[in-house]
């Protein structure tokens, strides 16, 4: 009877479960299908779940406007330091407002939060004339300057910091060590998993970030992937769908294709972020 | 474990700790000083600029007082994009949240393939939103797209979805929806996963049933990730931008305008710098307020264990 | 060698050098041209072309670099760039957008000399887009000017029983016929529509393609088109409430046409349109490639009773100079190098676009395409947009208006009585 029992409920999660799968993965598997359609086929009704034909014409357009090669190289540059950057500092400073008492703690802790409720709309115009000043436009370093560090970072790694037993700080300390050698050899491995889910998550968010990218960049050669993809949209009713999917895939694809390898590790390290110290 | 902290003696931390100043002003020196250049001083000469009628290429500033915030009180257009913002928030940030636990409860249970299914919920996650919301917009189009050529093949009637006053604002509430579905759940997972089975073990024994077991262990053991989730939810559905601007630009008559894009109009179509500053202040006291809201309500249902 | 010779050799050698040295040493100076991209732009056609400005390069030595920008974020960009003072140097821009830019003096206007010889060599129509008043010109416009006209399919006249060669002249036939031209599925839904509207996007783009509308009925979006600054809104008028409830009318009471359906031009060239009203110059540059089995007819737009005198829309894209700019005068170089007759003849021609010079209309292949000459039908019908300072918050008011009506979301009285509200404040502000 139990087992009878468990497998219906098995089988109302796997209902559930896979039938909102499907939702969810309607959009990817549309895209998909609508960047390697024939163009006739993509408006055809009854709609073709698979199509009669592949082709390749909408990557050629697709390629011919824009150069997706150097976008990609761009986002990797801006992503990478950027995510460096605000690794190493947040480390630094995360470890600093675990563990040290001083004036002025609280303060600078939710100076730095504040920042979180700025969105970058409201700085961007002050930000960018600035930046114009000291010859940081269409730049890689204009593009960077708002995310050389994160405040997301240094709460996350200043919640994970926190639940090291600080007798390991003080038998490090009596053992002779310097601070800067307590964090780097210390704390950073013991602290591993958070630093990788901030990596990660700092990672997605340069690799998507929209508005900042557009107000600083000029040239075509310094676009990142998705200012490139902004020159595709049409809002009055573009009728190249296959383009525009195709484009929409060489942009989102690689980093699917990353995550898929890699998403047990991302998962579980996202799931930690929750937890508080 | 903070418990045992507050039981050492006092004096000899505080005299560890206080050596350390100099160490901590150090270490979060790049921090602050890269903030204060790139995040603070902007964010405070835009508070300024809300106190004056700028114009920035002509080099003019001339003070208003209050006149941009008065004149915020009478402007229909942002009347309409603060109900739209407030409306998108009550309504992602609850149901995402709800969604997210539903779907954890489920994942929580063993069944064949649950990483595939997990990384299937969570994979929105990792696409732009820019790129996301085009393959939407592509869906949701009316004539060819996936959407209503599904509801045309099981005989419903086609929706408008984007181009209808009504439709617009829900139509990108449930690609918000989608978007984030996996993070919560994936969260609310984690917490559950960190509750200890004694507790549950306790309960049963006790005679709660699965209900019951849910409802006095489970959520409250759950509210830090709840605060955390609604907090995080919350600020974010406030400062909604990129698919606003992708889907619809704010229309049709302006049913979808947000604060964050009619501030973005206001600053650099229109030129309105003071006018857009203003908008500004009043969306961070937004959800300053919010936050602040939130995090001590939820101070209240929090369980230490 | 004898010295005379010697002598004659380090002349002939010294010409040689200095010549050369003098070229390698010219500074290749590079100047910026920052243009929208996509779709939306047919004027912008050329700049993808990367040989462009090769002779002209070669001439002066001055390299032109065209840079695609965005269209929706290019205002923005625009604007900080000037903020930041580190501009393009020439600005292919919307003529719509000047009153924007000229509220924060952000142009250089063109030399008065120069003005005054380029309007006397171009046809009327551009002449009328380019003055802005008193011979003032603060661009070079675009070849291939906006002018917008009713087109109609008229393979779908022919399917419903209309004759393909005769457009509707009044309202009341435009009615009529887009009743006739309506088609529904099997389950009632409408699968194309009588005649295309455009209601989402931006307020202007809903003004723009609705200007046949209000002008014809005798509203104006102002009083004095070229003032920069006063005057009074004119569409809270009977013409303009008729404007809007033509429209309405069409939803609710003949059902016509829908809410539904996307940019009119790209329903029309979709075939699920049967008549739209806006630029021409789109379908002319879109129809070959997107639907070479299309065949259209343009006329001017309706009117609301037979002996009114119809109206339509003069737009074009302007070629600027910002104020900011660092190397302005080899940006004007450029633009009047691109903008010569020979040019414009030259590109005309390659990209079947219609002329500006007087000259150039008188020569082939313009002389007797139909397309050119059905546009000089249009042409003296053209308004070109009011230049008001207060130019954006008159479109916007207008444009918010029109939506809400056509969503159902306020009555025409309700509606346009705000929008003369939000108009008449947005021309008080400009003028302080």
């Amino acid at each position: 009877m139990r087992a009878a029992l468990k497998a219906f409920g098995q089988l109302n999660i796997y209902l559930v479960v896979g039938g909102m799968a499907i939702l969810m993965i309607l959009p990817f598997y549309w895209m998909l299908m609508t960047a390697f359609m024939p163009a006739p086929d993509i408006i055809a009704f009854p709609p073709k779940w698979i199509p009669t034909r592949l082709t390749l014409e909408h990557f050629t357009v697709a390629f011919e406007k824009a150069p997706w090669l150097a976008y990609y190289w761009n986002s990797f540059v801006v992503a990478t330091v950027s995510v460096g950057c605000s690794l190493l500092f947040g480390l630094f400073a995360g470890y600093a407002f675990a563990v040290y008492r001083f004036p002025l703690q609280n303060f600078f802790f939710l100076l730095i939060l504040a920042t979180l409720m700025v969105p970058v709309q409201v700085t961007s115009v002050a930000l960018y004339i600035m930046l114009s000043h000291i010859g940081w436009v269409d730049t890689y370093l204009g593009i960077l300057a708002p995310n050389f560090a994160s405040a997301f970072g240094v709460f996350m790694i200043r919640q994970g910091i926190k639940s090291i037993p600080v007798d390991l700080i003080e038998a490090a300390r009596m053992d002779g060590a310097g601070e800067v050698r307590i964090v780097l050899t210390i704390i950073a491995p013991l602290i591993k998993t958070t630093l990788a889910t901030v990596a990660m998550i700092l990672f997605l968010g340069s690799w998507n970030d929209f508005l900042w990218p557009v107000i600083i960049i000029n040239s075509a050669d310094l676009r990142t992937l998705p200012v490139g993809i902004a020159l595709f949209k049409d809002p009055y009713g573009n009728i190249n769908y296959g383009p525009l999917m195709a484009a929409t895939l060489i942009c989102t694809g690689p980093m699917l294709v990353a995550y898929i390898i890699s998403q047990k590790y991302m998962i579980r390290g996202i799931a930690l972020t929750g937890l508080k110290g | 474990m903070t418990r045992e902290r507050r039981r050492s003696p006092r004096g000899v931390l505080a005299r560890l700790h206080s050596r350390h100043v100099l160490h901590a002003y150090l270490f979060i020196a790049p921090v602050i000083v890269l903030f204060g250049i790139f995040r603070v001083a902007p964010s405070i000469q835009t508070l300024l600029y809300s106190f004056y009628k700028v114009e920035l290429l002509r080099g003019r500033f001339t003070f208003i007082g209050l006149e941009n915030f008065y004149s915020l009180l009478t402007d229909e257009i942002f009347r309409r994009a603060t109900v739209n913002t407030l409306t998108y928030v009550i309504t992602i940030v609850p149901i995402s949240a709800f969604l997210g636990l539903v779907l954890a409860v489920l994942f929580n249970a063993e069944f064949h393939l649950k990483e595939f299914f997990k990384a299937v919920y969570f994979s929105p996650m990792v696409t732009s939103t820019v790129a996301a919301a085009m393959v939407w917009w592509w869906m949701y189009n009316p004539q060819f797209g996936i959407f209503n050529v599904l509801l045309k093949l099981v005989s419903l009637p086609e929706q408008p979805w984007l181009m209808s006053s009504r439709m617009a604002l829900p139509s990108i509430i449930i690609f918000s929806i989608w978007k984030n579905l996996g993070y919560n759940m994936i969260l609310y997972l984690a917490g559950l996963q960190a509750i200890p089975p004694q507790f549950y073990e306790a309960a049963t024994i006790d005679g709660a049933g699965a209900f019951g077991r849910f409802w006095r262990i489970t959520l409250p053991l759950l509210a830090p990730t709840t605060t955390f989730i609604l907090i995080y939810n919350g600020i974010l559905a406030f400062q909604v931008f990129d698919q606003v601007f992708v889907l619809t630009g704010g229309g049709p008559a302006g049913s979808t305008n947000v604060v964050v894009l009619d501030l973005y109009r206001q600053a650099f179509e229109r030129y309105n710098f003071g006018y857009a500053a203003a908008e500004a202040m009043v969306l961070f006291v937004f959800i300053m307020g919010v936050t602040i809201l939130q995090y001590v309500y939820s101070q209240r249902f929090e369980v230490a264990y | 060698m004898t010295r005379g010779s010697k002598v004659l050799a380090i002349v002939l050698v010294l010409l040689f050098l200095i010549p050369t040295v003098a070229l390698a040493g010219a500074a290749k100076k590079t100047i910026t041209l920052w243009y929208p991209a996509g779709d939306i732009t047919a004027g912008a056609a050329h700049f993808a072309d990367k040989t462009l400005f090769a002779d002209f390069e070669q001439k002066t030595g001055i390299k032109v670099e065209p840079v695609a920008l965005d269209y929706d974020t290019m205002q923005q960009k625009i604007f900080a760039a000037a903020a930041g003072k580190n501009i393009a140097d020439i600005l292919f821009v919307d003529d719509s957008w000047l009153p924007g830019f000229l509220k924060e003096e952000m142009l250089e206007p063109v030399a008065d000399a120069k003005a005054k010889a380029w309007l006397d060599a171009v046809s009327p129509e551009i002449r009328t887009l380019a003055d802005y008043g008193k011979g003032r010109m603060w661009g070079y416009v675009q070849y291939g000017i906006d002018v917008y006209g009713l087109t109609w399919n008229k393979d779908q006249f022919k399917e419903v029983g209309l004759d393909p060669e005769k457009p509707p002249k009044t309202w009341a036939e435009f009615r009529d016929y887009a009743k006739k031209l309506v088609k529904r599925d099997a389950q009632g839904n409408i699968i194309r529509v009588g005649y295309a509207i455009r209601h989402v996007g931006q307020p202007h783009g809903v003004v723009h393609k609705h200007f046949w509308a209000i002008y014809g009925a005798g509203a104006a979006l102002i009083d004095n088109h070229l003032a920069l600054r006063g005057g009074k809104y004119m569409v809270n008028t009977p013409g303009g409430k008729a404007a809007l409830q033509l429209v309405l009318d069409m939803l609710d009471v003949d059902k016509s046409t829908s809410l539904n359906f996307p940019d009119p031009r790209a329903a029309f060239l979709k075939g699920i349109a049967s008549m739209q009203i806006s630029e021409t110059v789109s379908i002319r540059a879109r129809q070959p490639k997107e639907a070479p089995d299309l065949k259209w007819g343009m006329a001017l737009p309706p009117v609301p009773k037979a002996g009114d005198r119809p109206a339509t829309n003069l737009g074009g894209w302007l070629y600027v100079v910002p104020r900011l700019a660092k190397n302005k005068a080899e940006a004007w170089r450029a633009i009047e190098w691109i903008n010569s007759p020979e040019k414009d003849y030259e590109l005309c021609k390659k990209y079947g676009a219609s002329p500006r010079y007087k000259v150039n209309w008188e020569k082939e292949p313009f002389k007797s395409d139909p397309y050119d000459q059905g546009l000089k039908q249009l042409y003296p019908y053209g308004i070109k947009l009011p230049i008001n300072l207060g130019f954006n918050g008159i479109m916007e008011a207008t444009g918010n208006a029109i939506q809400k009506v056509w969503h159902h979301e306020a009555s025409v009285d309700a509606a346009l009585a705000e929008a003369e509200r939000l108009a008449n404040k947005a021309i008080a502000d400009a003028t302080k």
